[in-house]
């Protein structure tokens, strides 16, 4: 839990934490490896300082440091928690990317977007899943097995495949927040079969209930019926949300990886992911692996959470996590 | 073979076909209403009205949809998907070759992670007091929060600095453990409950005070119980396996499906989408029916609800 | 004109059949036989040039087919080939090629002036509509064709054509007894697919195909009859074999050659992988090749059609002092310097170093000079009127724009996001469109678009061959393709300056007239350049006789005087 609260946190205060704006880009600096803070010098201690970072051999991605300078770090500069008291030496905690970006700030700004797109599938998925459930589990009858069947056929398909079809026959001009919904709209879409078959069959469970049969016997129009019974799948449908928030965050990170969900410089992690996908520098350059494990420590955070209810575990195979990692 | 299994039998076939055909036919239909198709060579220069037009009757796109579609699908009847609108290539082939890649590395990875996850979840299920399980448990959270992409990167990193994982292309080793794992944890975890139930219910309890020898109660008694929610979920497992295999084959290069489809929608070659659309639907039907079958081998009730 | 006429004859004639060029090693000490493996990222989408056109199938034109005469990609000169020497009328226009004669095609068939006749039918045919008929033919009209003897063929250019002959460089010879029928009875494009029988493709080249398999490789085996030999007089090519491996993954390439696996890869060497091949090539393990400064540097160009829609209520995206701004804005030396790591030049127009002759060193480069730029898109009104730091119109709207890009090209991608940024300071929202390649080129071709950032490549190096790029009718015209009339006067201008530079066969008075061409571009700015990368080519130590172009295919446009020195490890 307190992993998950972190992630958010830390994704809402970016904009503070991050000491650098996502698209920042530095001279000389492509692929430096993590920025070395210091405290001791050959005088003593000191506040924490950096050594500013010479370029020796460009092709190579070799840089060392330059013992004989210090640069303090200034806190609570310009709205930013830490930065260096140069602007051209750079603090890059987990490195820099192929065009000299501070992967930290990165990181941060890409929670945002990640996440954000995520909850916001999560959400459109559960509304659509209680709604077709919900009508379902009233209703019963042929509109019931008509809408399983079509949440079945849903989710027996790869939910990769679907939405990569699915973008990649769209491919109209779009900007960051238009991928934004476009992608929220798909996960809606690929999400809401699973919740969709748990909502309906608790609503149709209800529905034998007596106050049910009394509503009904009053005269409750069908969308009236299931307003009623749908507050039963309220646990259900809180333990979808640890389920589905996972599932998401990698499809998002699949599909952007890709090329085909956020472009370059709005820094989601799925897109952060491709310069790793570079297997020739990733071996001198592990930072770059720095948005994976973002999205290992979020699933992890899931996990941990849905741990602590006990039985959940094995609603974790059942999940719609599993068929859209 | 009894009747209720061989209607069971026939229903799933059934079924399996429908989706087959729904699903492929689905392609096309989104790929043909989609903005864009192959009628003209990207940056051809002074292309003629007229050329275009032949091209697209070449294609098959001057029909209507409908006669399109049923066209297609007659052609899949005769198993001819047709050929690539990028270089004329029969689709039939060359989606079976790349089908039969990714089909070899999901059953690898199937397995692997069968072999690993099954009996490791039955040993922390019915010892949950040794330090064995302990770091069992630990590793296979960790894996499991380990999905395919992830796990491709992590394995790339591995390999490329210590050398112990090859990530020379045409390598399984590579991609498998990327798939395998985190199935296997999930297999684990999945398999550490269920054991852990079946081998608290009474009618163990009862064997076990009568004096069978625990390791016959584990390996016989409760693991024929513990394994029926496993398979209870191979129909997901299988959609893992598959939507997985989409990031993993473009990292690694495996010439599979995936990387396939996504060249394809790329260069929106109509036939070759929906011939893998066709390709992977069928390799989901097959894994699925597999696990209904062995389903119904486990699980005398399954067969006469069907 | 006659005199001039005279010297451009003379300098063709004469050359003998067995000089290949510039620089060869001592012939005497060449090994023969060996085979050579190449990794190849696409397979070729048919075996008959005159159909398709992307790399892999030029590399199989190259090593199956033989054109009437060859530039050496180094000396930038004309070499005989099919055609042993040539004359050329008074007037300039009538070309007579003297063929070679006992020379057959590599299933026997002997090679005469039949075949050239059917290979400029086939070019011709507008049902066929051959990509390779827009780069041969003068003004918009195709040359005729006489032939003369069994041995001489005639061809005349409709105008006087600068280039000349050296545009028969592109033009592989096709056997009319394997094809002809095809042609006749209207199947030529699906004759020499990729599923033909091998034994129906046959050519006049140094290799024949030997063996494809799709998705894996394709075997070229040497071709005995073919009939150019070496100064010593040994026949070519000395290779016994060339296998092109196909390995859709960069990564794969380099890691293959890297364990010497293979020799050669499929062209240009990643600047990510610079570093590990220079730490091999001091080894000694491979050789690394510098083909020169790129000829097809990346463009930013915006729809400059009057009538397109993205102008409709952002006039400002069509002016000129718009782009000059943006010229100004962007930090060329930062994108040599991090995406390319100092391996590139900085351009500011399509014509670079690697043009050789016609390169302007002199042409004026915009400074980095962001504060000069704002003040330009003041100049057209666009301003930060309410400080959110872009700039807005005078009608309080954001000044934004989309580029689209094709997705997959990571030096691209990073070229363009430095840009993205660069632009950002001075206050303009770009917004980045990442498209496939059909997608991107329906919009262009629609005129559905803002802006453009790609690049066209570039098959040679005289500016007299790439017209369809500089004539305001051009198809690629990138900003405003095909105009029926320019639609501005320095369109005119340019047009005017291009015909006469393109007709006109005194050399210095072309370069001059092509410097104006240059400035006037450079001028009005319609396309912006900004980078120009070097070519290196990374190949096997034991592969020798390398010279390597950047003109496609680097390698392989000589393929007959590979050789090895030794086994692979």
């Amino acid at each position: 839990m307190a992993l998950l609260a972190v992630t958010v946190v830390a994704a809402c205060a970016a904009p503070l934490l991050a000491p650098y704006a996502s698209s920042e880009q530095f001279d000389d600096r492509a692929y430096a490896a993590p920025t070395r803070i210091h405290i001791f010098d050959t005088d003593g201690v000191h506040a924490p300082f950096i050594r500013p970072l010479v370029l020796e051999d460009r092709v190579a991605h070799r840089y060392v440091e330059d013992p004989s300078t210090r640069i303090p770090l200034r806190w609570f500069y310009q709205g930013r928690l830490v930065v260096t008291a140069d602007p051209a030496q750079p603090l890059l905690l987990f490195g820099a990317d192929a065009i000299g970006r501070d992967v930290f700030s990165r990181v941060l700004f890409g929670a945002g977007l990640s996440l954000g797109v995520t909850l916001v599938g999560v959400a459109g998925a559960l509304l659509i899943g209680a709604c077709v459930g919900g009508i379902a589990g009233t209703v019963g009858g042929w509109t019931d097995s008509g809408l399983m069947l079509v949440a079945d056929f849903l989710l027996a398909l790869p939910g990769a495949y679907l939405v990569l079809v699915l973008r990649g026959v769209l491919s109209p001009v779009l900007d960051t927040s238009q991928i934004f919904l476009l992608m929220s709209a798909l996960f809606a879409l690929a999400g809401w079969p699973h919740a969709a078959r748990g909502v309906r069959a608790i609503v149709a469970t209800e529905r034998t209930r007596d106050y049910a049969e009394a509503s009904r016997a009053a005269g409750a129009g069908t969308w009236r019926l299931a307003l009623q019974l749908l507050p039963a799948a309220r646990g259900f449908l809180a333990v979808e949300v640890v389920l589905l928030v996972p599932a998401l965050l990698v499809a998002e990170a699949t599909i952007s990886f890709l090329g085909l969900g956020f472009a370059d410089t709005s820094a989601s992690w799925g897109r952060m992911m491709q310069d790793a996908g570079n297997t020739m520098v990733l071996a001198d350059a592990p930072w770059l692996l720095a948005p994976a494990i973002a999205v290992f420590v979020v699933v992890l955070g899931t996990q941990l959470v849905s741990r602590s209810g006990g039985r959940t575990t094995i609603l974790i195979a059942q999940s719609p996590g599993a068929q859209l990692s | 073979m009894s009747t209720a299994l061989a209607r069971f039998i026939a229903w799933r076939l059934l079924v399996a076909g429908l989706f087959v055909l729904v699903v492929s036919s689905s392609a096309f239909i989104l790929v043909r209403l989609a903005p864009g198709d192959a009628s003209r060579e990207v940056f051809q220069t002074g292309v003629s009205d007229a050329s275009i037009a032949a091209n697209r009757q070449r294609l098959g796109l001057d029909q209507s949809l409908p006669a399109h579609l049923a066209a297609w699908l007659g052609g899949v009847a005769r198993l001819d998907l047709g050929n690539s609108s990028s270089d004329g290539r029969p689709v039939t082939g060359v989606v079976a070759s790349h089908m039969a890649k990714t089909a070899s590395l999901a059953a690898l990875a199937l397995v692997v992670a069968a072999a690993l996850g099954l009996p490791l979840g039955i040993l922390t299920g019915t010892r949950p007091d040794s330090l064995v399980t302990s770091i069992v448990t630990v590793i296979s959270l960790a894996l499991v929060c380990c999905p395919p992409i992830i796990g491709t990167l992590a394995l790339a990193f591995l390999g490329a600095s210590t050398g112990w994982i090859s990530i020379a292309p045409g390598n399984y080793l590579w991609p498998t453990l990327a798939l395998a794992l985190p199935l296997a944890a999930m297999l684990e975890r999945l398999q550490s409950q269920a054991a852990a139930e079946a081998f608290a219910a009474p009618d163990i309890a009862a064997a076990a005070a009568r004096g069978v020898p625990v390791r016959r109660l584990v390996w016989r008694h409760a693991s024929r119980q513990a394994l029926r929610p496993v398979l209870g979920v191979a129909g997901v497992v299988v959609a893992t396996l598959f939507s997985g295999s989409v990031a993993v084959e473009t990292i690694t290069a495996w010439p599979g499906l995936g990387q396939l489809m996504v060249q394809a929608l790329h260069g929106r070659d109509l036939y070759l989408v929906a011939g893998c659309a066709l390709a992977g639907a069928t390799l989901i039907a097959v894994g699925n029916f597999c696990a209904d079958l062995l389903r119904a081998a486990v699980d005398p009730r399954v067969r006469l609800i069907s | 004109m006659v005199l001039v006429s005279a010297v451009v004859a003379l300098a063709g004639y004469g050359c003998s059949r067995t000089t290949q060029g510039s620089d060869r090693p001592d012939s005497l000490t060449i090994q023969n036989g060996g085979r050579i493996v190449s990794t190849y990222r696409s397979e070729p989408k048919s075996f008959n040039r005159y159909v398709k056109s992307t790399s892999a199938d030029e590399v199989v034109s190259r090593l199956i087919n033989a054109t009437l005469v060859r530039v050496d990609r180094k000396t930038g000169k004309v070499e005989p080939r099919l055609a042993r020497s040539w004359t050329a009328s008074p007037d300039g226009l009538t070309w007579t090629f003297a063929l070679e004669p006992d020379v057959t095609f590599a299933d026997g068939t002997p090679f005469t002036s039949a075949d050239v006749m059917f290979s400029f039918q086939a070019l011709y045919d507008p049902k066929v509509h051959s990509d390779l008929a827009a780069s041969l033919m003068i003004a918009g009209k195709p040359m005729t064709v006489r032939a003369l003897d069994a041995h001489t063929v005639a061809i005349m250019f409709p105008s006087p054509y600068a280039p000349g002959i050296s545009l028969l460089d592109s033009l592989p010879i096709l056997p009319a007894h394997k094809l002809k029928r095809a042609l006749e009875a209207g199947t030529f494009l699906d004759a020499w697919s990729v599923t033909a029988p091998l034994a129906d493709i046959t050519g006049l080249g140094p290799f024949v195909i030997r063996e494809f398999i799709p998705g894996q490789r394709l075997v070229f085996a040497r071709n005995p009859r073919f009939w150019i030999r070496d100064a010593s007089g040994r026949p070519l090519p000395y290779l016994d074999e060339i296998e092109l491996q196909f390995t859709p993954d960069q990564n794969t390439e380099v890691l293959r050659l890297e364990a010497g696996e293979s020799d050669l890869m499929t062209d240009r060497v990643r600047f990510e992988d610079l570093a590990a091949l220079r730490d091999l090539a001091t080894k000694g393990r491979i050789t690394l090749h510098d083909a020169g400064v790129s000829i097809s540097p990346d463009a930013l160009w915006f729809n400059l059609d009057p009538a397109a829609k993205s102008a409709r209520d952002r006039p400002w995206l069509q002016r000129e002092e718009f782009r000059h701004a943006i010229d100004l804005a962007v930090n060329r030396s930062k994108i040599v310097n991090t995406v390319f790591l100092g391996q590139a030049v900085e351009v500011a127009g399509p014509i670079t170093p690697g043009h050789a002759e016609w390169f302007l060193p002199e042409l004026p480069r915009p400074a980095f000079d962001p504060a000069q730029a704002s003040k330009r898109l003041a100049s057209i009104g666009l301003v930060d009127r309410n400080g959110d730091g872009f700039v807005e119109d005078d009608k309080g709207r954001m000044a934004k724009f989309s580029v689209m890009t094709i997705a997959g090209n990571s030096v691209r991608q990073r070229s363009f996001s430095l840009i993205q940024a660069d632009l950002g300071k001075i206050g303009l929202k770009v917004e980045e469109a990442q498209l496939d390649g059909q997608s991107l080129f329906q919009r262009w071709d629609n005129g559905d678009y803002d802006a453009v950032y790609f690049a066209i490549e570039s098959d040679a190096f005289d500016p007299g061959r790439n017209l369809e790029f500089w004539m305001s009718s051009g198809p690629y015209h990138l900003w405003y393709p095909k105009e029926t009339t320019p639609s501005t006067p320095w369109e005119g201008r340019l047009d005017a300056l291009m015909t006469q530079q393109s007709s006109t066969m005194d050399a210095a008075q072309r370069r001059q007239l092509f410097a104006d061409a240059q400035r006037l571009l450079a001028e009005h700015a319609p396309a912006l350049y900004f980078a120009a990368p070097k070519v290196t080519v990374a190949s096997s130590a034991r592969l020798q006789g390398i010279s390597a172009s950047v003109l496609m295919p680097p390698v392989f446009w000589n393929a007959e005087v590979l050789h090895v020195t030794g086994p692979r490890r």
